[in-house]
């Protein structure tokens, strides 16, 4: 350990002494916890940074229920309770934008600078901003479901229904916001993510079930909808909800599990890539 | 046993050099930087500052060579250099949506304060840096210094032992500019050990021991600011012909009688001035004696392109543009920030 070379008369500051290190896993916890709290904080102060999640998924849900829903005709069921969780499920796509545009943010500002060259764990940088990320992302989803509740949409959910819809929620969550992450941090500017970021969302959200239905598109979005992993993710959060079968592929056809599949390798492909990434961008 | 017990040194690099494909951005480095002393890496923008200042905060990884600060190696044992330096780079890395008092508690909970322990810290922090105007604000909504200084507290809230400032005062108005120097000489006095980056001569004169130009990634002159000003001259007088003939003509006949140097972009002819009004008076009947007409004839203090012009020769990568010119018709800048 370092001893302190200042007299403190000197220094009034370092009267204070300086706490001891204490074991490198509660320090990452503690550190990541507090990175997060950063974060939080910063919503509850500018609540229209949460305007990615909440008011523009509300505007799609209201244009889609009142303006476009007409048109649409789902056998069997309301339009309100096709719509909603196909909302939900697509704000966890949409979460790629907000984490990849904050990352980039953070790393542009110098913020990640300050933090790696202070003797914290690196890790908790990292884990702390994918953990925040998906904290807004949830609050918007909540916001979200509130507003989707109020317009009339009737979930039907058991407890293991219930369990397995937050397990398949947050597992989309984690894949699509270490996915983000990554992106923010292999492209520089806040601005280039942005932009990706909606060319690779926007298609996966619209051929993905989430407005109108994969099995009246014509040939080559059909085939493109029923292989999107976004495509099972709502697939999944319709059925768990809602109750609904869907049918054209293996994946729709066995959406809680083809969405798990999807959402782990993602995953497995994103994560070692951002923790890379991470490295390299800090070293 | 720790190197700077027996060196006394705060850095020791060693031929350290980074490179990104065919740039070296920083190019064989020797820099030995002793405890206690305030020294400055002077240079243009894209000199290899910055990426110095990255890889002995352990932010980037030399590609060869060595540095050790405070005996520790950057490069073996980052943690530890981590434990004894703070880093206030070019921008304010502030949460903006957060009060500066925020932010510092932020600063001090990481460091592993508790939360009581951590108020003390911030509020003993507040009072020496005179912050107590606009703790309670939103960074967002105060000026550009009082920014500053709010980072540099956070990057103080346990003492190192080496401050490195990457361009403390770049973009700030000369009042903000004051304050961060006197809050940087108050830290050398608590017995700081500070390296500072900077494009401004008299900053690195206002506030090193030591100066260290580089450009181009190399070291190109060092010396204390009264060794390099003894090769420059104090202040020089700059005749700015009407015309590009007279421009010539002056360069000819004032060549004769003293060291000139000449800037046909400006056509300006730049005379060494030691003793400021009587050389400007000799200077002033010569150019009269000439008969050329000029546009000017001033009397300055030596900027950082006349440091360079002096020491090696020609004028730094990145201000082969007239002073005048926008900042933005400047070459851009060839070092990559992070990567």
């Amino acid at each position: 350990m370092t001893t302190l070379i200042l007299e403190s008369t000197a220094w009034p500051a370092a009267a204070e002494p300086v706490p001891p290190r204490p074991a490198v896993a509660f320090r990452a916890l503690r550190e990541t916890a507090l990175l997060i709290s950063r974060g939080l904080r910063t919503i509850a102060r500018v609540p229209m940074r949460l305007s990615d999640v909440t008011l523009q998924p509300i505007m799609f849900t209201l244009l889609f229920l009142y303006v476009f829903g007409s048109a649409i005709h789902i056998p069997g069921m309301r339009y309100q309770d096709y719509l909603l969780p196909g909302m939900i499920a697509q704000s966890i796509a949409f979460g790629v934008i907000g984490s990849g545009v904050a990352t980039a943010t953070d790393f542009a500002s110098g913020v990640v600078d300050r933090f790696t060259s202070m003797p914290i764990t690196r890790l908790a940088v990292i884990t702390a901003q994918i953990a925040g990320q998906m904290i807004e992302q949830i609050i918007g989803m909540v916001i979200v479901a509130g507003v989707g509740l109020a317009l009339g949409w009737r979930p039907h959910l058991s407890v293991t229904g219930l369990a397995q819809l937050i397990g398949v929620v947050l597992l989309g969550l984690f894949a699509f916001t270490t996915f983000g992450v990554l992106m923010g941090m292999l492209l520089d500017s806040p601005d280039a993510v942005q932009g990706i970021g909606f060319a690779i969302v926007f298609p996966l959200a619209f051929l993905g079930g989430t407005f109108v239905p994969i099995a009246g598109m014509s040939l080559v979005p059909r085939v493109i909808g029923e292989y999107n992993p976004l495509s099972a993710i709502v697939a999944a959060v319709r059925h768990l909800t809602q109750g609904t079968t869907t049918t054209g592929s293996w994946p729709l056809e066995h959406p809680v599990p083809a969405a798990v599949l999807y959402c782990v390798v993602l995953i497995a492909v994103c994560l070692p890539l951002a923790l890379r990434a991470f490295a390299r961008r800090t070293r | 046993m720790p190197m700077d017990v027996s060196t006394g040194l705060a850095i020791q690099t060693h031929q350290l050099t980074k490179t990104y494909g065919d740039l070296t951005a920083v190019d064989a480095v020797d820099l030995e930087v002793p405890a206690g002393s305030v020294v400055s890496v002077l240079g243009p923008n894209g000199a290899g500052k910055t990426t110095l200042v990255r890889m002995l905060t352990t932010l980037l990884r030399p590609t060869s060579g060595t540095a050790y600060v405070f005996g520790h190696d950057v490069r073996a044992d980052p943690d530890a250099v981590r434990s004894v330096i703070s880093l206030t780079g070019q921008f304010a890395a502030l949460e903006e949506n957060l009060t500066a008092r925020e932010n510092l508690m932020l600063a001090a909970r990481l460091r592993g304060y508790r939360r009581a322990a951590a108020k003390r810290v911030v509020s003993g922090l507040i009072d020496r840096f005179e912050l107590g105007e606009f703790a309670g604000r939103v960074v967002k909504s105060v000026s550009g210094g009082q920014r500053r200084r709010v980072d540099l507290a956070a990057g103080l809230v346990v003492p190192p032992r080496l401050l490195v400032l990457d361009e403390p005062t770049t973009g700030l108005d000369p009042r903000s500019r004051q304050v961060i120097w006197s809050t940087v000489r108050d830290l050398v006095a608590a017995g700081i050990t500070v390296l500072l980056t900077t494009q401004y001569l008299d900053e690195a004169d206002a506030l090193a021991d030591h100066i260290v130009l580089v450009d181009h990634g190399r070291t190109v002159a060092s010396g204390t600011p009264a060794e390099l000003k003894q090769r420059i001259g104090e202040q020089r007088v700059d005749v700015i012909a009407a015309d590009t003939d007279g421009f010539r003509a002056l360069l000819a006949t004032l060549g004769g009688s003293f060291a000139v140097t000449g800037a046909p972009e400006r056509r300006t002819v730049s005379v060494p001035a030691p003793r400021a009004a009587e050389d400007l008076a000799h200077i002033t009947s010569a150019v009269r004696g000439t008969g050329v007409a000029v546009d000017e004839i001033a009397l300055r203090r030596p900027t950082l392109d006349d440091v360079f012009l002096a020491l090696t020769g020609s004028v730094p990568a990145g201000s082969a543009v007239p002073e005048s010119a926008p900042v933005a018709a400047r070459p851009a800048d060839p070092q990559p920030a992070r990567r």
